[in-house]
This record gives structure tokens, C-alpha cells and sequence, in this order.
């Protein structure tokens, strides 16, 4: 199963285990955007906790209200997050971002996306180990 | 003419000196190029936005010891969109003289962006005898500072018969007079509402506070102990707990605990096919007529309308 939808801000892949967002190049994210970005994910997510590789590479400013928003209200259905950057500009973004709002989930950010992927695969293989033995690996994670 | 990193250079140096008398109100235009200097323009423009929250946010949690005061600019605009009245703090905001903002069109004030947007929206504000929107603009000073801000717009009939008006409003905050001895070295006071403060709180309490904070903004879904059964967990004591937290962040924990339950609910009803009922589980409310309740009161819709 694949899926695909595009926005003024992003472009998003989904197949059946991972949500691809990359976001179109030098663009600046305000609260509108953010809740239009968020919005399509959920629509086109219908429900589904997946991990989320996302492609901040392009993004050149995200502003307070979008940043507060993506943390909270932009934090649903997120089972594991990655991020693409490409440093300086988007790994302080990313780096101011976890620093201020303290994810719930997993999330690191990444130059190469193999490795991206190789970090979303080893949590999303956690997950399964711990979920067995019913024991909450996020807490541990995020502590 | 400065070059390049020099350039950028000195508007970084002109924003710190806006930021070192107070006011966090400014930002620096993001560059094209991904280099050092670039990150750093961004870094800057996103540590004054934290600045400007929380600086408010203590003004009103603790005006005791956070001075403040509110900026408004006004600006006065004709049919044709010229600048025909400006106040004084709208100049000095602007960093311009009087004279080089009355008698001109508004869009000189205006970042590239902004006039874009402004070249969209001003013919439709005319279109409409009297309104009143809201719309984000960017301003521009001489300096290469930038003042972004929601505008209040109100489009009117002026009585001499000269045609529409257009009021263009805003107000920054910023800080009135310097701190004593600094933020740092000043230990906040904790006190109950308006009451006289009762006891200094070190860093250390601040710091195990936001943890706490973090902790509720992590674990909605779940149970909240009771304050004295979360205090010992922390490490802290229940009055310490309750009141170091209505202070840094003015609001009492059960209801922040709430309102941000009922943020992430937003999303939820508009765009997935959950029940309410699911809903209400899924981000931690007891029952959906608590859930409704308290979506009603602080949305004035209940979840039900808020869908359809």
C-alpha cells in the first residue's frame, strides 16, 4: 500500500511501516502552515501510529506559534521521529526545536538518510521486543 | 557598502543592542545561504521569539518583579493605501522620522513578503463599507530589522466625507525599566495570585518545575497522582509544587493539564473518524460529558459542532 499527497509546503509518501515528509525547499513555516501540514498527514494517515522520516533540509525558518503547535498538537499518530537535515541552518532548527519541547517520542536527527532509517527500524524493533514483555519503553527512551 | 558576511554581521550586532535594551520584539530576516552565519540569524530570530513568551508569560505570572510596558504602533492609511497619520511610538519603532512615513504608501514600510500579501488583501478591504480583520505583516526598518506582527485592520467611513479609512494597529510588549541585578542572580519569589511573595525559588526549583511540566505535556493520556503523590515523585514538596507552578507558568497544574489535553483534542475531532467517546480516552478525560464540558468552555462550541 502506498500513498502520496502534496502541499504548498511538503510532499508525503506513506507506505505500509513509514511516512516520508519532505519539505519544499526554502520555505517559512507559520502557524497556518503548520496546521495545513498537519492536517494533511492526519487525513492521510486515517489513524495510523507509523515512524515519520522527515526531510527538513529545505525549511529556512519555523516561527514560535508553528513550533508549539508541531509539538503538541502536531505530535499525534508519531510512533518514532527523524529528522533529515543538512547543517547549519536546519540542524540548529532541529536542535533549538528538541531542545525547547521535549518530544514524547523517540527523535534524533540525521545527515544521511540511511541512517535515519536505520535509527527508525531499530526503535520501531524495540517497540516490538518491549510491547511483548508490556513494558514502557518510551519512558526509558525519553528519560 | 558592506559586503556579504558583514553585512549580516552588523544586523546581527543591531538586533543584540535592540535585545540588550529590552526589546524582543525585533528579527532578522532569514538569508538563502546555508552557512554559519545564516544558522546563526535563524538561532537569534527563534531565542528572541522563547525570550518574548516567556517574558510576557512572567510579566504576567510575576509582575512584581518582571517590569513591563505596552508599545502600540498606529498607523492611519487613506483609500490608496498612503500612510496619513502615524504615532509617535510607530516611528520609533519603525526607526524612521515622521516625515518619512506620512505621505507615503504603506507597502515602503513592508518586507518583500508583506507587500505581496498586502497587494492581495488591501483591495478586498476596501470592497467592505466597515470591517475589522486580522492579518500577519512584516515590517522593515532602515537598519534591516524586522517587526512582524498580527495587524488589526479596521476598514471605516471618516465623517468629512473623505472617503474609507483603514486603522492599522498592533502592540508589542516590552520591558520598561532594567532589572535590578539581573534576572540571574534575582531568585523568583513564589506568591499565591496578587498576594505579597512568600519564598524565593532557587534555579533548581525552576528547573525540577519545567521537568514537571514536560513530564504532564508527555503523559497526557495518563492518570495525574495527586499534587502530593507527584511532589514526592519529583523530589519536592506539595506547596512548592503547586505554587512554583502556578507562578512560572499561570495556571494551576489541573488545569494546565486540561487545556492541553483539550489541544491535542482539537486535531482528533477535525481530522480523524474517532468516536468522541474514543477521543476522550485516547488524550485521558474520564467521560465524554467531561470531555464536552470542558471543550465547550474553553472553545465555546461543543466537540460535536466543532466536527460538523
Amino acid at each position: 500500500m502506498k500513498k502520496s499527497h502534496e502541499n504548498p509546503y511538503a510532499v508525503y509518501r506513506m507506505t505500509h511501516d513509514l511516512l516520508h515528509v519532505v519539505y519544499k525547499k526554502g520555505i517559512s513555516i507559520d502557524l497556518k502552515a503548520a496546521q495545513h501540514i498537519v492536517r494533511d498527514r492526519m487525513l492521510l494517515q486515517e489513524g495510523k501510529v507509523i515512524p515519520v522520516l522527515c526531510d527538513i533540509r529545505g525549511v529556512k525558518k519555523v516561527n514560535k506559534p508553528a513550533r508549539d503547535y508541531f509539538a503538541l498538537e502536531g505530535s499525534l499518530w508519531v510512533k518514532a521521529l527523524a529528522f533529515l537535515i543538512d547543517p547549519p541552518i536546519s540542524d540548529m532548527i532541529s536542535d533549538f526545536y528538541l531542545g525547547t519541547h521535549a518530544p514524547s517520542f523517540p527523535t534524533r536527527s540525521f545527515t544521511n538518510k540511511s541512517e535515519a532509517l536505520a535509527f527508525l527500524k531499530t526503535v520501531m524493533a524495540l517497540v516490538m521486543v518491549f510491547s511483548l514483555g508490556q513494558l514502557d519503553i518510551f519512558a526509558q527512551i525519553g528519560r | 557598502m558592506l559586503k556579504g558576511d558583514d553585512f549580516r554581521i552588523k544586523r546581527i550586532q543591531q538586533l543584540l543592542l535592540e535585545m540588550a535594551k529590552g526589546n524582543f520584539f525585533y528579527s532578522l530576516e532569514p538569508t538563502d545561504a546555508n552557512d554559519e552565519t545564516a544558522s546563526l540569524i535563524v538561532m537569534l530570530n527563534m531565542v528572541n521569539e522563547e525570550i518574548r513568551a516567556s517574558f510576557l508569560h512572567q510579566g504576567f505570572a510575576n509582575a512584581h518583579n518582571t517590569p513591563q510596558c505596552v508599545v502600540q504602533m498606529s498607523l492611519l492609511l487613506d483609500s490608496h493605501g498612503m500612510v496619513e497619520m502615524a504615532n509617535q511610538k510607530a516611528c520609533s519603532l519603525l526607526s524612521r522620522l515622521p516625515q518619512d512615513v506620512i505621505g507615503n504608501a504603506l507597502s515602503e514600510l513592508l518586507t518583500e513578503d508583506s507587500q505581496r500579501i498586502w497587494a492581495q488583501k488591501f483591495p478586498k478591504l476596501l470592497k467592505r463599507e466597515k470591517s475589522d480583520t486580522v492579518f500577519p505583516l512584516e515590517f522593515k526598518t532602515p537598519e534591516g530589522l524586522i517587526l512582524a506582527k498580527d495587524c488589526h485592520l479596521s476598514v471605516f467611513h471618516a465623517l468629512d466625507g473623505s472617503g474609507q479609512k483603514i486603522l492599522l494597529d498592533t502592540v508589542f510588549f516590552s520591558k520598561g525599566e532594567p532589572f535590578d541585578n539581573g534576572m540571574a542572580n534575582n531568585a523568583m519569589m513564589m506568591g499565591k495570585g496578587t498576594k505579597q511573595p512568600k519564598m524565593p525559588m532557587s534555579q533548581a526549583d525552576i528547573r525540577l518545575i519545567r521537568n514537571v511540566h514536560d513530564m504532564i505535556i508527555n503523559n497526557l493520556e495518563k492518570d495525574l497522582p495527586g499534587l502530593k503523590d507527584l511532589a514526592l515523585q519529583m523530589g519536592t514538596n506539595e506547596y512548592k509544587l503547586k505554587y512554583g507552578f502556578k507562578q512560572l507558568y499561570g495556571t494551576t497544574i489541573f488545569r494546565f493539564l486540561t487545556q492541553e489535553r483539550l489541544r491535542k483534542t482539537k486535531p482528533l475531532i477535525q481530522y480523524s473518524s474517532l468516536t468522541l467517546k474514543e477521543i476522550a480516552h485516547m488524550t485521558g478525560f474520564k467521560s465524554v460529558t467531561h470531555f464536552s464540558r470542558a471543550f465547550k468552555e474553553k472553545y465555546g462550541k461543543s466537540p460535536s459542532d466543532f466536527r460538523s
